[in-house]
């Protein structure tokens, strides 16, 4: 086990580096790579749990998809190198964090952790599940005896669809809210010249495909 | 957006043209400096581009990098020696430059020249017509993105440069014509090779055309891109491909004929919306209407007699006055104002370069369209430096 | 089993490892034996991609050159096949150069943000029966989470040379792969659920009939989307040479250089595999099974010329346009491929859920009337814009014509000067 361990050690040392350099470095830019760095930590401890399906998603929606979409917004900013200047809101963010770190930690002691026996290291994944909600194992194991070797993804799948059908729709249309929203800030104002007004809203054409992408994403 | 673009009206420039602001007046994202050594500005050109993400929202053109003061030069030069520099004005189409320079000093002196010269250089002006829409041919693909078509074009001028070759010496800077006819008659075989070679330019002029010119990627590249009507090319000065694309049948060999070009029967190609694609393909079709001349000229042309006037021989002093003389280039037409009082070198020499004035029209046709249209659109108006600069 | 690096580690899967493991480990200790067989693992795939990109560039710039005409590198070695060689020595020793205002670390990352993908993407594509140097099962959507790691090393590559034509790529670069991973994504769905597994291996012994018959959509919505994820012509926007000089790489030189363009080379390689392994049927063949490994090459040879003759063949489509063709074309043609596969399933799958070989048959009918269909459908949508009238046949217009003005040469043989 001893190899595990060490990739373990190994990510993390990444992983909280990468996360002190995002908070603490100036350069957006770079802060935006060490996140990067983050999710593909995140997604090796998916591995080292045999987690590979969770690991793979985890690279490709945060390592692909959403830091991009940081990136973009951080070449937006101006004077990236700069990072953001301090404002009056400094005390009540002080606050928001040390409340949201408080709530974390609450959950992460207060929640019963429970460990499958070696045999079953295929359906690890839906423990983290379990984690956070009041699942059964027996549940679990239900769901998790459909993906034997083929696909971790499909106790997943028959979760999102049977039970939490619910919150999955509420998922769905909150990116539809999300999507009207990007459409509708970007939608161009109304010009005062014929021929600008036509190159507007060309421009937003292109914006509102590239807000399109992100939430299919 | 492409009527946008045919309503936009360039105001003119700023007096300080490197400040130059953007029309629109909102915020620019970007400046972004296109040349002078960027691939595809054709040459020394620089295009300073103002765009907002990809659109470009003003442009500012910069020349003058290739500027040699040619035409002070021939100030300094004997007429004989003047030539030389008109192979280096538009230096794809050397021999088309030497001709109306050529012309200009015999219509001074009121030369005649002897009938198969001309005919000779009418063939050899219409050969350098196809070399030179060809070379157009290779960049517009190059410039859309297609790298083949540029080889199989080059292949079809680097023959016609052959035979250029054989006849002159060189393959571009010729320094063939002469005040009064030829510096010699052509080599014995070259009626046989030009026999030769016209089925050969044919095939290579269809294969390009078969390979590019309907492709569905190049259409929508060059279809409806920078339409430019047709009182817009007029008022902006627009010759050759450039004006007829626009659907204004209008060329010197027609509207005026010089040389032999009444003698013979072709078409003047117009276009019908003035886009990138119709100045393409009007030069395409160009060259098919400059093969049907060689074919007429090889049947009219004399097999024998001289191609020199006795009065070009000697030192050549033209009587003090001034002449302005024109033809139709591939680029467009050409002008040469010539003053001359009486000594044997020219007084003042001015040229109307086709190249810069249809480059006047460049900021009409690039604001409102993509940072990557401005390649194509410059590629459409076929510019060479050399002649823009001088 | 008391070894501190033993075989209890998830490398132990791969077979690969477990066989150089086991016979390595008869004459040395396990911990030895253990970095032996990763070392071996790591060997194979630095220099898969470096020999593949190497065999690439050589056939590109050879087969180009006989497109155009023209003979393409042919001085070094037989048919000039040591090329790559020179072609690497020289890089070497160019001057490395770093723009002064550059963000230099980011600068230097990018070389190996470049390179890492195509050797982890290769890492699972199986070039013989049990051969991948990592057999996932989730095999599939790795190679999409890979593919999309790219995105990020063009973006630093742009933003770290401090130049806008590699800013300008980059952008672009960046956008063409965010938009071209849905179409992706979706038409892979269908492969999926024929196979009913994400694992490559599934994939290739599912394919009773190559899935490039069954799934015509799927496969040109993949060969698109991945030549768009390559930077390959007609979708190479991120390097547009004509507008952009080299995109985002414009301001590397040298090792750097050759590492980039080893990466774009190498992935073509590694692309045409994951084609061969997803569509084309991977290592089956005729003939004896062991010889898997060269079916499976020569299918991605075929398939690497393929992208070298659209090279050759195509002009480049604009970057709106480019953008267009994937949400407007690419994207529904997927998702009615999805639905159709997916109905198909359903209803031709027997009791167990098991397609036959009769059952692929005549899913390939319904899919090929369909992608006719879409393709009349989307063409019609698309051709009304272009409309080519050749010049000098205007129908029904006349042309404006200039008065024949007299030529002021004419009437001036010689007039008196100052």
């Amino acid at each position: 086990m001893l190899f595990q361990d060490v990739v373990f050690w190994l990510l993390t040392v990444v992983a909280v580096g990468s996360a002190l350099g995002v908070v603490l470095i100036r350069d957006l830019f770079r802060a935006a790579l060490l996140l990067v760095a983050v999710f593909v930590a995140v997604g090796g401890y998916f591995v080292l749990l045999n987690a590979e399906f969770l690991a793979v998603v985890q690279v490709l929606i945060y390592a692909g998809a959403i830091s991009v979409l940081i990136i973009f917004a951080v070449m937006l900013t101006r004077d990236v190198q700069q990072g953001n200047p301090p404002n009056r809101l400094q005390i009540p963010a002080v606050a928001l964090a040390a409340l949201l770190l408080a709530a974390l930690v609450t959950v992460a002691v207060d929640t019963q952790w429970s460990f499958l026996p070696e045999g079953e290291r295929q359906s690890v994944e839906l423990v983290q599940t379990a984690a956070v909600s009041d699942i059964s194992p027996e549940t679990l194991e239900q769901a998790g005896a459909a993906g034997e070797s083929a696909a971790q993804g499909v106790g997943l799948a028959d979760l999102l669809i049977g039970r939490f059908v619910l919150p999955f729709e509420a998922v769905s249309v909150l990116l539809l809210a999300a999507l009207i929203g990007a459409l509708a800030l970007v939608r161009p104002r109304p010009a005062p010249q014929d021929a600008r007004a036509s190159g507007a809203e060309s421009a937003s054409e292109s914006a509102g495909a590239g807000a399109a992408g992100s939430e299919a994403d | 957006m492409a009527d946008a673009a045919r309503n936009v009206t360039a105001p003119p420039l700023d007096s300080g043209a490197a400040q130059a602001r953007p029309v629109s007046g909102e915020p620019v994202e970007m400046l972004l400096n296109m040349g002078p050594q960027h691939p595809s500005t054709h040459g020394v050109f620089r295009m300073v581009l103002w765009v907002d993400g990809e659109k470009i929202v003003d442009i500012v053109p910069h020349i003058g990098y290739l500027h040699r003061g040619s035409e002070k030069l021939c100030e300094g030069e004997q007429y004989h020696q003047v030539i030389t520099l008109f192979d280096r004005l538009d230096y794809i189409a050397n021999f088309n430059n030497e001709h109306v320079y050529v012309r200009a000093v015999e219509r001074l002196m009121g030369l005649e020249v002897p009938e198969r010269a001309e005919y000779l250089r009418v063939i050899l002006c219409e050969l350098n017509r196809i070399a030179s829409h060809l070379l157009f041919i290779a960049t517009m693909g190059l410039d859309a993105g297609a790298m083949t078509p540029s080889m199989f074009c080059f292949r079809g001028r680097e023959r016609i440069q052959a035979l250029f070759e054989a006849v002159s010496g060189a393959r571009m800077m010729h320094n063939y014509f002469r005040i009064g006819g030829l510096k010699e008659d052509v080599p014995e075989d070259f009626m046989p090779r030009l026999r030769e070679l016209m089925p050969q330019i044919r095939e290579d002029l269809e294969e390009s055309d078969k390979l590019l010119s309907f492709n569905e990627i190049f259409l929508a590249r060059l279809k409806d891109i920078s339409p430019v009507t047709a009182e817009d090319a007029i008022d902006y000065g627009l010759t050759g491909p450039c004006l007829r694309a626009s659907g204004v049948e209008y060329d010197v060999r027609k509207a005026a004929p010089y040389s032999l070009y009444d003698r013979f029967d072709f078409n003047v190609p117009t276009g019908l919306d003035g886009d990138c694609w119709d100045r393409y393909y009007l030069r395409v079709q160009e060259c098919y209407e400059s093969l049907s001349i060689i074919e007429q000229a090889m049947e009219q042309m004399p097999a024998e007699g001289n191609v020199l006037s006795s009065l070009g021989r000697r030192l050549v002093r033209p009587p003090a006055g001034e002449v302005y003389v024109r033809a139709e280039n591939p680029r467009g037409e050409i002008g040469v104002y010539l003053v001359s009082d009486g000594s044997d070198r020219p007084y003042r020499l001015k040229v109307r370069p086709p190249s810069f004035c249809n480059l006047s029209a460049i900021r009409l046709m690039l604001i409102n369209t993509w940072v990557a249209d401005s390649v194509v659109i410059l590629g459409s108006l076929d510019i060479v430096m050399g002649e823009v600069d001088r | 089993m008391n070894c501190v690096l033993g075989p209890d580690n998830i490398l132990y899967d791969t077979v690969l490892f477990r066989e150089v493991y086991n016979f390595v480990g008869q004459v040395l200790p396990c911990w030895l034996s253990w970095f032996v067989a990763g070392f071996v693992i790591i060997f194979l795939l630095v220099n898969a991609v470096l020999l593949g990109a190497a065999a690439f560039s050589w056939m590109e710039r050879r087969l180009i050159g006989k497109f155009q005409n023209r003979l393409g590198p042919n001085r070094w070695g037989p048919f000039g096949l040591f090329q790559p060689i020179a072609d690497m020595v020289k890089l070497l020793f160019k001057e490395d150069l770093t723009p002064g205002t550059a963000d230099k670390l980011v600068f230097l990352a990018v070389p190996v943000a470049m390179v890492a993908p195509v050797m982890l993407m290769l890492a699972v594509v199986p070039f013989a029966k049990d051969t991948a140097l990592a057999n996932l099962n989730v095999g599939v959507l790795y190679i999409l989470a890979v593919t999309s790691v790219t995105s990020i090393a063009i973006f630093m590559a742009g933003w770290s040379s401090n130049n806008r034509f590699a800013l300008f790529g980059a952008a672009r670069g960046v956008a063409v792969l965010i938009s071209y991973e849905v179409p992706v994504v979706v038409s892979l769905l269908g492969v999926v659920m024929l196979a009913g597994s994400m694992s490559l291996a599934d994939v290739v012994s599912a394919q009773t009939l190559p899935f490039i018959i069954v799934q015509p959509m799927a496969f040109f919505v993949f060969v698109a989307g991945t030549a768009a994820e390559l930077n390959r012509t007609p979708f190479d926007m991120a390097e547009a040479e004509s507008e952009l000089i080299a995109g985002y790489h414009t301001e590397y030189s040298g090792i750097k250089f050759a590492m980039i363009q080893a990466a774009e080379f190498g992935g073509v390689m590694a692309a045409s595999g994951v084609i061969v392994t997803l569509f084309l049927g991977g290592w089956e063949g005729p003939a004896a099974h062991w010889l898997g490994w060269l079916w499976f090459l020569l299918k991605t040879m075929a398939v690497a010329v393929g992208f070298i003759w659209v090279r050759a063949t195509f002009p480049r489509l604009r970057i709106d346009q480019l953008l267009a063709l994937a949400w407007k074309f690419l994207l529904p043609v997927s998702l009615i491929n999805l639905l159709a596969t997916a109905l198909e399933i359903y209803f031709l799958r027997d009791a167990s859920g098991v397609l036959t070989r009769g059952d692929l048959g005549i899913m390939t009918g319904i899919n090929l009337a369909l992608m006719a269909g879409c393709v009349f459908l989307f063409g019609s949508l698309v051709r009304e814009k272009v409309r080519p009238v050749a010049p000098g046949l205007p129908p029904g217009v006349t042309p404006v014509i200039l008065p024949a003005r007299e030529s002021p040469a004419r009437d001036l043989p010689a007039g008196e000067t100052d």
